[in-house]
């Protein structure tokens, strides 16, 4: 009797062991993400403090962009060795590793393609940058929920960015986030949210587009930009 | 959709002036079904749905089988005499598998396909205590503790699809030996019980016997290292000890006082030893 306890908790123990190494190599290749992702957030905060130079001012910030693509590939090869190391079907089990740094890699890469090409970024084209898969049925891939977090990071860099363009002198960049940042929340605002991190986060949002409108109403009233078209009003009387 | 901005635009009806959310509502209204946006948020709000309807559809069954693992416990508790014994045992594993064929079954098949650790909370709380239920049972017929391997078996269904030839689609309930070892600490709140039970019906030699085999079960869980423990895994072994005290101090007053009081009046004696220590207990079935 006493050795059939003892044959369950000893297989429990291995299990336990065996849980806690692959841990420990997750947690190496993670740092090494974090790491990565630090130095992209890094070359990307210059945006911030980029005088505005009408001539210059792709150039400037396509190059940011770039040297974030360079390290972009490190970390398609860090996320590699990451799913090498996660067992087939196992991607829940250790998910809560490498969710933040992932969140913060999807937000990244929204904000290179932002900066890019002015449109939001699609969950396969992230999936793509960061050499995961788009699918859970593919293998190791890209959380939903962890790239719509991302997203919502992407919404208050960009309220700091509108400010701050202001101050170096580019006014037509506010307008622009403007649209951006209401048509991301028109998006948001399609999800059924639970009462979870994603709930909390997009209830945030709201204060960027607030920042941002204020921007553009500053911007609108001093005439240093022309009005928005003014809407239909209907009388609400 | 544009309520905010229609409130702060009442009573001015001058179509020049500029308003605050004026960019807002002029993107809002531009924005159809067409937009990429939109339609690129469509698929993700259908996955997220489809996400959180499988968890919800999984945890709606994990109460169902609490509570059926739970009343299978109460069942198994009412055996007090020897000629009830077997009855009882019959219609607890009866009980016990119809669950493993229907409720388990039906987690199963939401499970196939998925990546089971995604789901694995919803339903782990009525897991454990299905492993209680089992492991009571086991107990109660064998004297003795089976392992996890035969509950895996047991809820992983084999089914061979009507319209063709193809070999059995296998599909199964995850379980993870953590479930396992948090149901076998759970189930020394109930083997308490049935000590303390046993010895108001006179039955002794099963009260030292139960108190022995938890005991063991106690040495068994200090073998860790408490790296690997979360706070519930201590907190129970935390119960554990508590209920070990008591079974071991009725135990004693068994062994000093038996002698000196008629057995009709020792059971209370001592059950009134075994609680002098005890704070209460959480045994309560709990959703959450």
């Amino acid at each position: 009797m006493s050795t059939r306890i003892t044959d369950i908790f000893n297989s429990f123990q291995d299990y336990l062991n065996n849980e806690q190494e692959i841990r420990e190599q997750i947690r190496v290749i993670v740092k090494d993400i974090e790491k990565s992702a630090r130095d992209i957030l890094m070359i990307l905060q210059n945006i911030h403090n980029t005088v505005y130079d009408a001539v210059n001012e792709n150039i400037i910030v396509a190059e940011y962009c770039t040297k974030a693509r360079e390290i972009f590939g490190e970390v398609r090869i860090q996320y590699a060795n990451l799913a090498k190391v996660v067992p087939n079907n196992q991607y829940y089990r250790y998910h809560d590793q490498w969710r933040f740094v992932t969140q913060r890699l999807c937000f990244l890469v929204a904000l290179v393609i932002y900066l890019e090409i002015k449109v939001l970024v699609t969950k396969d084209t992230v999936a793509e940058i960061l050499g995961v898969k788009d699918n859970r049925e593919e293998g190791f891939h890209l959380d939903l929920e962890d790239f719509l977090l991302g997203l919502l990071q992407l919404s208050s860099e960009l309220s700091r960015f509108a400010v701050n363009s202001v101050t170096n002198g580019d006014y037509d960049r506010p307008i622009e986030i403007a649209r951006f940042v209401n048509e991301l929340n028109a998006g948001f605002r399609l999800l059924n949210l639970k009462n979870d991190m994603l709930r909390k986060r997009f209830d945030a949002l709201k204060y960027d587009v607030k920042k941002i409108e204020e921007v553009v109403y500053d911007l609108c009233i001093r005439g240093l930009k022309p009005s928005p078209r003014p809407t239909e009003e209907t009388p609400t009387v | 959709m544009s309520g905010k901005g229609g409130r702060r635009h009442r009573g001015h009806h001058d179509k020049d002036k500029i308003n605050l959310g004026d960019k807002g509502k002029e993107v809002l209204e531009n924005i159809d079904d067409n937009n990429i946006i939109v339609q690129q948020f469509r698929g993700y709000a259908a996955e997220l749905d489809a996400k959180h309807d499988r968890y919800e559809r999984i945890f709606k069954i994990n109460r169902d089988v609490g509570i059926e693992s739970k009343r299978i416990i109460f069942l198994l508790h009412t055996i007090d005499k020897e000629s009830k014994r077997n009855v009882v045992l019959d219609a607890a594993k009866s009980r016990l598998d119809n669950m493993a064929r229907t409720l388990f079954k039906d987690i199963a098949n939401e499970l196939n396909g998925q990546d089971a650790y995604q789901f694995h909370r919803a339903y782990r709380a009525g897991l454990e205590e299905y492993v209680e239920a089992l492991t009571f049972h086991e107990y109660l017929q064998n004297g003795e503790m089976q392992d996890c391997t035969k509950l895996e078996s047991a809820l992983t269904y084999h089914t061979t699809p009507t319209d063709s030839t193809e070999q059995s689609i296998t599909r199964k309930v995850m379980v993870t030996p953590t479930d396992y070892i948090l149901g076998i600490a759970d189930l020394t709140g109930e083997l308490m019980r049935k000590c303390i039970n046993n010895l108001a019906i006179g039955d002794i030699s099963s009260c030292y016997q139960t108190c022995n085999f938890v005991r063991k079960i106690y040495v068994a869980f200090l073998g860790y290292t408490s790296v690997a423990f979360s706070n519930e895994m201590n907190k129970k072994i935390f119960t554990l000890k508590q209920s070990l005290t008591k079974m071991e101090n009725a135990c004693y007053t068994i062994k000093v006082r038996g002698s000196e009081i008629p057995k009709h009046m020792l059971a209370d004696v001592a059950i009134v030893a075994a609680e002098e220590y005890a704070t209460e207990d959480d045994e309560g079935y709990q959703a959450f």
